[in-house]
């Protein structure tokens, strides 16, 4: 009985067109996928599950260097641009002091911006070298731009100063 | 194994309660019933051992690895469509909106403060003055431009950079709070941005 | 059993409406006469394992949607039994309680069984799997990584030290109270999937669900182990890759908020 149920299965199988789509009555028409012949968006590498189904993904150590301390020194820099990015206006500038703080801010909250982007989106093990060129060219670029700044705030009249003129020319 | 015995146990319970029920079903066909249905059950338990069976043997004649099928399998997966077909939302086109004008005001900081720095090297003259003579030099429209291009990121980048600050101290986090704030801070930079070009 | 089997496929061949597998489900209904039919076109999404080399493809079908039950469900089952039996999708409660059905409908992750079909007929309803999940076949998703990420959170009730009575471990209703709006997670991963963050680090970004479960044992008065919880998240990659996009939040089909137990979570950690 039970194999007689098996070859009849079997035959089913067999019967049932090759190709899933061709042959079926319902399906008024097939395209192909609009987004799989273009470019893919940050393609991920192909499927691959460490160890089996049962175990856990690993835990990693703990860094609050990179977790929650990073995260509070970042909450803590944007709350103190806010009242930094809004003084100028109501004082027309900013004292060197307070602009030399807008600046330092501003780079750390660019620096970390940036860096939040290259860890989204280049993760190591899919692009290692790019990840780690990008990471060599953001500290660059940002010591080059604190010293521009540091360079700007001596020499010349200071950032707000210099905004406030060229907004009002 | 265990359908002859519950086999046997039912004719059992049956002789017990029914006797002459149990008689005249043995009178009809004495071994067949039970015969029939012990036959059977063994033949789907031979069935069932030969696979447990074969599944566990490592010489048999095919020699492709079970395990390697599904690894082999996953290697081909497409990966389902995200960013094309999601609609599009204030949350994550808000988001990505941040992340592109933060980008943009920073990048555009960071290769000023650079070129800055190398100008004296290059030649270039990247000082207050100049750049106020060469602007001021514009006619009213790209003033009005370049204003506006420059202002809009950053309005928008610190209005709602506000709206995460608030975010991350738990407070309005409701789907009607993520919408209206949402698109608050869109008319908000917008006016602002308008009010600071034409300044 | 067998014997049970064949008479069942006998029945299912002489009425071909009526197959077994569907047949307790209403996603068929008989039409009032008088009406028109009210043909609405369906584009799902279709992958077969067994042919890889075949791109993934989007297989229009039409429907009467007055033959039709309301929910999407009810579509996909009409066209798996009477149009296609080739479509592969899972499905299970058909209530919204079994997190089975989660696919992303009109560009928004939901269950299939809790998503009305949009009456306007003129605009087509486009079907996918969840997004940016490696495809098994059709609107299938692979979620084993999803599950094993689950598992490394300790998803479970951790305590050492008994309570005094011996009796079982007992909390007030303000603590029980806590965890309202976190225990109703079906782990359906519409959020977790909805998100771009998860979307480019699924490897180690934990992802919405996940972090509203690891809320859920961290806000738990009886569990005692918060400090190796809280250790476990503190690092650059298992919760800090969220940056409060929200689309978690938006996307529950519970109504649940993954994004307001994340920021939650982040409190915590933050002190």
């Amino acid at each position: 009985m039970a194999s007689f149920a098996r070859s009849s299965l079997l035959r089913q199988t067999l019967a049932a067109p090759r190709s899933p789509f061709c042959k079926n009555v319902g399906v008024s028409q097939t395209v192909a996928f609009h987004a799989s012949a273009k470019k893919q968006i940050l393609p991920p590498l192909p499927q691959s599950v460490q160890g089996t189904m049962n175990d856990p993904t690993p835990v990693p150590e703990a860094h609050p260097t990179h977790g929650s301390y990073h995260w509070s020194f970042e909450r803590l820099v944007s709350v103190g641009l806010i009242p930094l990015t809004f003084a100028p206006f109501a004082a027309g500038s900013l004292n060197p002091v307070m602009d030399a703080v807008l600046c330092s801010l501003i780079v750390a909250h660019s620096h970390i911006g940036f860096q939040a982007a290259i860890v989204d989106y280049f993760p190591p093990h899919r692009v290692p070298k790019f990840r780690s060129l990008c990471n060599w060219l953001l500290r660059a670029f940002t010591l080059t731009t604190a010293v521009g700044l540091y360079e700007f705030e001596t020499n010349d009249v200071g950032i707000t100063e210099a905004l406030r003129r060229i907004w009002t020319a | 194994m265990n359908s002859q015995k519950i086999a046997q146990q039912s004719l059992r319970r049956l002789a017990v309660q029914q006797p002459f029920a149990m008689r005249s079903t043995m009178m009809r066909s004495p071994v067949a019933i039970l015969g029939q249905n012990i036959q059977k059950s063994y033949r789907t338990e031979a069935v069932l051992t030969k696979e447990s069976r074969y599944r566990q043997v490592t010489s048999s004649p095919n020699t492709e690895d079970p395990n390697q099928i599904l690894v082999q399998q996953r290697l081909r997966r497409p990966v389902a469509p995200h960013l094309s077909i999601y609609k599009p939302q204030i949350t994550w086109i808000g988001s990505s909106l941040h992340r592109i004008t933060g980008c943009a005001l920073s990048g555009t900081l960071y290769l000023w403060a650079t070129a800055y720095l190398a100008s004296p090297a290059l030649g270039w003259h990247l000082e207050s003055a100049t750049m106020v003579a060469s602007f001021g030099a514009l006619p009213l429209a790209a003033k009005i431009l370049f204003k506006s291009t420059l202002a809009l990121p950053f309005t928008y980048h610190c209005i709602n950079g506000i709206r995460h600050l608030v975010w991350d101290t738990g407070r309005a986090l409701t789907n009607p709070a993520i919408i209206k704030t949402g698109w608050t801070v869109v008319g908000l930079s917008v006016a602002s941005a308008i009010g600071l070009a034409l300044i | 059993m067998a014997s049970l089997r064949t008479t069942s496929r006998l029945l299912a061949a002489s009425r071909p409406m009526f197959r077994p597998a569907f047949a307790r489900t209403y996603a068929t209904v008989e039409p009032t006469p008088s009406e028109q039919p009210k043909m609405k076109t369906f584009k799902v999404y279709r992958w077969n394992p067994d042919q890889p080399s075949e791109k993934p493809q989007m297989a229009a079908y039409d429907l009467d949607l007055n033959k039709t039950g309301p929910m999407m469900l009810d579509a996909l089952i009409r066209i798996k039994n009477e149009l296609d039996p080739t479509l592969t999708f899972r499905r299970s409660c058909r209530e919204g309680i079994c997190g089975s059905c989660a696919m992303n409908i009109d560009g928004v992750n939901t269950l299939a069984c809790l998503c009305r079909i949009p009456t306007d007929t003129k605009s087509e309803s486009r079907i996918y799997p969840l997004p940016h999940t490696y495809v098994v076949k059709d609107l299938v998703p692979d979620l084993t990584h999803f599950y094993k990420q689950y598992k490394s959170i300790k998803p479970y009730l951790q305590r050492d030290t008994p309570t005094e009575d011996g009796l079982e471990f007992r909390q007030s209703p303000e603590d029980r109270k806590k965890l309202d709006g976190l225990y109703e997670c079906i782990l359906c991963a519409c959020c977790s999937t909805s998100c771009p963050s998860y979307w480019w680090n699924s490897e180690e970004y934990l992802g919405p669900a996940i972090l509203l479960q690891s809320f859920r044992w961290l806000a738990d008065s009886r569990d005692e182990k918060t400090l190796e919880r809280k250790a476990a998240l503190d690092n650059s990659m298992s919760v800090y890759r969220c940056h409060t996009i929200l689309n978690c939040t938006r996307t529950c089909p519970k109504g649940l908020n993954p994004g307001r137990a994340i920021a939650e979570v982040k409190k915590m950690l933050a002190v």
